[in-house]
């Protein structure tokens, strides 16, 4: 990229104004991060350039992952582990990532309560709601990670919801995995054992202080002994207490010696993210793609067949599975088929639609065996709402008409 | 109708001496079900500690529960937001505020003050609100978009 | 529902309950389910066939005797009302003794201090915000600060209890003023209330941030001290007021306090004291809300309760050390901003039930506590609102006058059911200490506040003035609320860094490194923590001091909040 040498207060391009924001954000400025991270973790139209321009700075932070059970004691232990960190001249930067509620996406993100190192300068810390994604993260939470990695902390601390064996995606992302056990408890141990001890690098037995933590200990060894070495690398397991202070300084040098050992920013090397791969700019491709990433049109066995600007046809088999108690297509079938033709239809134009109303009448009955097309037509498309007509045939029959009003974002899809 | 994935983000905390937290732990619950994003804290933050996590969480807005008089300090962290360049944070308190320190309170550029009686969901209402003007400014719709 | 009881209730004809039941369920049209905040349904009627006559003995029996549901003493109210405990404090020492004098003329019999948050948070006047100084209580620093805030106060006959969270300065600072006076140590009466710290982990965080084992250490450490040198203090206050005030139900409140003193007492016993030695100074410290007949079965189950624990888990022999003594405070959380002197009727009805309920000692909320700290004209209101029930009400002629109707007794035995339920329950989590720790306590009682608040958003609860009958006032004509002083404020922070620029730093200094010793040492053979803030105190330190000398030795306390 040719540097400019206009003026930069005159030059208002989005390019330049780009630069300035990285140039800030890694010059240390914390509220041009916090505001990045937001446009990242939001997803907002911007946010792919301006992942991919931070991207290029990231690589040299030490990725640590933090899972395990609830109550494990997980962010005491990073409380500790920061202090202890940024007491040995460490910038340190912790995503904090809790559960949002299924329901009603809302989220409290009380992580940080019990991470009183929080208040120190040179250390960051964010929370991030996990938005309904599985496996103990948020989507856009190795995204996120990046751009902390850009600013220049040296170490990256993220700690998931304890959510159990689900947690295996830090490891895919993390240079250290970190699996926490609190003392004692046998379910616990249970669900370490179930699957997130596969991706131990470092276990951590919390609590160190009561009682039950030396038979804790003792059960984890047992465990590992069953299990083939890491590459080189003999799992530890370290007993801690955030009361006393005991085992933090000793986490804190298996940490350095496992980042010498195994090396860090390998998930920049390794791998481009592919959740940040743009959709191609064929639009029948960019919907066919769009198509195969959702699980319940996979689920009920409807194809895409062709799509453009503000069109989009697919195609359905009436089977058996799709059959009512009287013996015919299920009406919510027919929907189903009409409603997924009209949702990528409405998202053919690079953005996010989210559909807000929904019609259909049905006009014949349809049987097993029966083969049913939907082809959505864009009636109407406003700067905030489109609305789409669709219709299902059999052959030349019209099975149903639908329509549907979307509501239309800024966003572009991941 | 707001971006349906682009959620409210606030802070729920408590500045002072006063340790009551019965108001911002229901507020907040409530809050997490009208789907928003709340960041807690517990009760006696320093008001630099607020402006830090204001910042480094980018919310929309802050709550600052008061009880026991705690208010009285509201303007200094006022002050503070504005002096870190984090002035167009909005600000409300909930809890027991005199008339005669609610007046004081919006001239010091707190958005709103809440006392007991106070619906739940209209709190709710407001916060969403209220966030999606901080977000309209901070994130104005360019054309090209 | 218009069928046959099943039973006839004894000396009467079946006729007549059949007659009932169809003319009720004919005139009720479609009845309503009725729950108390307990969750407990509550029947239209109650009738003899709710009590069992033939336990009478076993569940109700005689006043001052197992298991003292009708009253932990013989004679009750008949014979000496509940002492009259106005909780004040303001602003500085001075104005805090010239308001104390005044309600001790106006009828209140003993002394309570509240001191300012500041205060509660564990740190001197020098160490915060000065526009929160003195706006919640007194500010009460220094043993100095002590004397003048009890001057002209005969403290061999005057009970006091000062609002004095671990590590118990207060207290410490008031023996210093006894020992000014010439007044014996074993002559004090009173109560060290805000001792349970667990209640403050679980509620409102009014400690002083020690960490929970250094609360825990530096309680038990004062209940000995205590044991030994000062027979009539009570050294532990379990507290059930903080959790009904953060939301939970009175049966949750109930069970949580009794739970928690059984924590302490476990503690007690396995530090080697012996039951009978420190259960007749535990005392207990309610919220009486306005669900009026459930606060007074709350009692009734809670001395029931009591004595049973005491005698079958620690084999007290002592009659004192069964009797379920308490401290009952009207609930702020039912009072309402929304014309707010109809909290004066609130407060009259949630005192009645604390009468009826058999209390020891009382606090009548002013009706203005709900805008801001009371005033002088609302704290006097709520003193004339006890005289009135006291002495022109007949309220006292009568021991336990709810005893034996049928709906307060059946209700009695529905909450002891309940509150033993909850407290198994604490029991499987590992004892409170252990339920505090992993949060159990913190989110049962936040799913009862949200659960109380929806039902007053919803309408189902009234709250008369908030969602029903509500009218349009004039904020004017709301009480004019005093500021505190800034000037006498300031010149009492002037005058106390002179004192602490004037006392012998090497007194101070010393005294302040005894107490880090002693809260290092550990196993047998260590001072007692209390024993040796009482001499800090005398040496001429300063609350802040010695609360940041603990602080630093034995944890800065994390709340374990719970969303």
């Amino acid at each position: 990229m040719p540097r400019t040498d206009a003026p930069p207060a005159a030059d208002r391009s989005p390019a330049a104004a780009l630069a300035a924001r990285v140039a800030a954000l890694r010059a240390g400025d914390r509220a041009t991060l916090a505001r990045a991270i937001t446009e990242i973790e939001n997803e907002l139209p911007s946010a792919p350039a301006l992942h991919a321009a931070l991207r290029e700075h990231a690589g040299h932070a030490h990725v640590v992952g933090i899972t395990g059970p609830p109550g494990a004691g997980k962010s005491t232990l990073i409380n500790a582990l920061v202090t202890e960190l940024a007491r040995r001249g460490k910038r340190v930067a912790v995503a904090a990532v809790d559960p949002s509620s299924p329901v009603t996406g809302g989220a409290v993100l009380g992580d940080r309560v019990r991470m009183d190192i929080g208040i120190a300068d040179n250390v960051f810390i964010r929370s991030l709601a996990s938005r309904g994604h599985g496996g103990g993260l948020a989507r856009t939470t190795p995204r996120v990670v990046d751009v902390l990695d850009a600013a220049g902390f040296d170490t990256i601390v993220v700690e998931t919801v304890g959510a159990g064996q689900s947690d295996v995606d830090i490891a895919a992302f993390a240079d250290t995995s970190i699996v926490v056990s609190p003392p004692g408890l046998g379910d616990g141990i249970q669900a370490i054992k179930a699957g997130i001890l596969e991706i131990a690098d470092i276990l951590v037995v919390t609590k160190a202080d009561t009682p039950n933590a030396t038979r804790t200990e003792r059960d984890l060894l047992d465990m590992l002994r069953l299990r083939a070495r890491k590459e080189g690398w003999r799992v530890p397991v370290l007993c801690t207490s955030a009361t006393t202070g005991d085992g933090i300084a000793k986490l804190a040098d298996t940490l350095d010696e496992h980042a010498r050992a195994a090396g860090i920013g390998r998930r920049v090397q390794r791998t481009k993210d592919p959740a940040v791969t743009p959709l191609p700019a064929d639009r029948n491709e960019a919907l066919r793609i769009l198509a195969s990433r959702d699980a319940f049109v996979r689920h009920c066995g409807i194809e895409f067949v062709s799509g453009g600007a503000g069109r989009a046809a697919v195609r359905m088999r009436v089977g058996h599975e799709h059959l009512n108690f009287n013996g015919t297509c299920h009406g919510g079938a027919i929907f189903t088929l009409a409603d997924t033709a009209f949702g990528l239809a409405s998202n053919s134009h690079g953005v996010i639609a989210a559909g807000i109303d929904a019609h259909a009448t049905f006009h014949t009955a349809v049987r097993a065996g029966d083969v049913l097309v939907a082809q959505a037509t864009e009636a109407s498309r406003g700067r905030r709402t489109a609305i789409y007509r669709v219709d299902v045939l059999r052959d030349a029959d019209l099975v149903a008409t639908f329509t549907g009003t979307v509501y239309v974002t800024t966003r572009g899809h991941a | 109708m707001p971006d349906p994935a682009f959620r409210p983000k606030v802070l729920i905390t408590k500045i002072g001496l006063d340790g009551h937290d019965r108001g911002s732990r229901i507020v907040a619950a409530h809050l997490r079900d009208a789907g928003v994003e709340v960041v807690y804290t517990p009760p006696w933050q320093d008001i630099g500690t607020v402006v830090k996590l204001a910042i480094e969480e980018d919310v929309d807005l802050i709550g600052v529960s008061s009880l026991a008089t705690d208010h009285l300090i509201v303007p200094k962290l006022m002050r503070a937001l504005r002096d870190a360049g984090a002035g167009d944070v909005a600000v409300i308190v909930g809890g027991i505020v005199p008339d005669a320190d609610e007046k004081m309170l919006l001239d010091a550029g707190v958005a709103r003050v809440f006392h007991p009686g106070v619906k739940l969901e209209d709190i709710a209402a407001y916060v969403h609100d209220a966030s999606a003007t901080v977000r309209t400014q901070r994130f104005p719709v360019t054309p090209n978009a | 529902m218009n069928k046959p009881l099943p039973h006839p209730v004894p000396g009467s004809t079946a006729e007549a309950q059949v007659r009932w039941a169809t003319e009720y369920a004919a005139q009720i049209g479609r009845d309503r389910e009725v729950r108390n905040r307990s969750g407990i349904p509550i029947k239209p009627l109650y009738t003899p066939l709710d009590v069992d006559p033939a336990r009478f003995d076993a569940d109700v029996g005689f006043p001052g005797q197992p298991p003292y549901t009708r009253g932990i003493y013989a004679t009750m109210h008949r014979g000496r009302t509940w002492t009259q405990r106005q909780l004040i404090g303001l602003g500085t020492p001075a104005l805090y003794n010239a308001r104390l004098r005044d309600i001790l003329d106006k009828g209140a019999t003993a002394v309570s201090l509240i001191p300012c948050n500041s205060v509660f948070r564990g740190y001197d006047m020098d160490e915060v915000d000065a526009e929160l100084l003195g706006t919640c209580g007194v500010v009460c620093n220094s043993a100095d600060h002590m004397a003048t805030c009890l001057a002209g106060v005969d403290l061999a006959r005057t009970s006091c209890a000062m609002n004095d969270p671990s590590p118990f300065t207060l207290l410490a600072f008031m023996l210093d003023t006894a020992r000014r006076n010439g007044v014996d140590w074993r002559a004090l009466s009173g109560t060290s209330n805000q001792s349970d710290y667990l209640s403050h982990f679980v509620a409102n965080h009014m400690f002083f941030r020690l960490a929970l084992g250094g609360a825990r250490r530096v309680l038990i450490d004062h209940i000995a001290w205590c044991a030994e040198h000062l027979p009539r203090w009570n050294p532990l206050s379990v507290v059930g007021q903080h959790m009904q005030q953060a939301g939970a139900t009175p049966a949750e409140a109930l069970a949580f306090t009794l739970a928690s003193a059984i924590q302490y007492a476990d503690d007690c016993v396995a530090a080697g004291m012996s039951p009978d030695d420190f259960l007749p100074r535990f005392t207990f410290f309610f919220d009486i809300s306005i669900s009026f007949f459930e606060e007074i079965a709350k009692f009734r189950a809670g001395r029931r309760i009591w004595a049973r624990i005491t005698r079958e888990r620690y084999g007290a022999q002592d009659p004192r050390s069964w009797r379920f003594k308490f401290h009952g405070q009207t609930s702020g959380v039912d009072l309402t901003r929304q014309q707010p002197l109809n909290n004066i009727a609130r407060v009259t009805a949630q005192a009645i039930a604390g009468i009826f309920g058999g209390l020891q000692s009382m606090h009548t909320d002013a009706y203005d506590e709900v805008l801001s700290c009371p005033t002088q004209f609302g704290a006097r209101i709520a003193v004339a609102t006890q005289n009135i029930l006291r002495e022109e009400a007949h309220l006292t002629d009568v021991i336990d006058p709810l005893g034996g109707s049928y709906y307060v007794e059946k209700l009695t035995d529905e909450m002891e059911a309940k509150v033993v339920a909850i407290m198994a329950e604490v029991e499987a989590a590992g004892g409170m200490y252990a339920a505090v720790e992993s949060g159990f306590v913190q989110r049962r009682i936040g799913e009862s506040a949200r659960a109380f608040q929806e039902r007053v958003d919803t309408g189902e609860q009234t709250v008369v003035g908030v969602n029903r009958y509500e009218v349009d006032e004039d904020a004017s004509s709301r009480p004019a609320l005093a500021k505190p002083d800034t000037a006498l404020m300031d010149a009492h922070r002037a005058d106390f860094a002179r004192y602490k620029a004037q006392r012998s730093q090497d007194d101070v200094e010393r005294a302040l490194a005894d107490l880090a010793r002693a809260a290092q040492a550990t196993g047998p053979g260590r001072s007692n923590i209390f024993g040796v803030i009482v001499a800090a105190a005398a040496a001429g330190c300063t609350h802040g001091e010695i609360c940041g000398t603990l602080r630093r030795e034995l944890g800065f306390g994390h709340p374990l909040v719970v969303v």
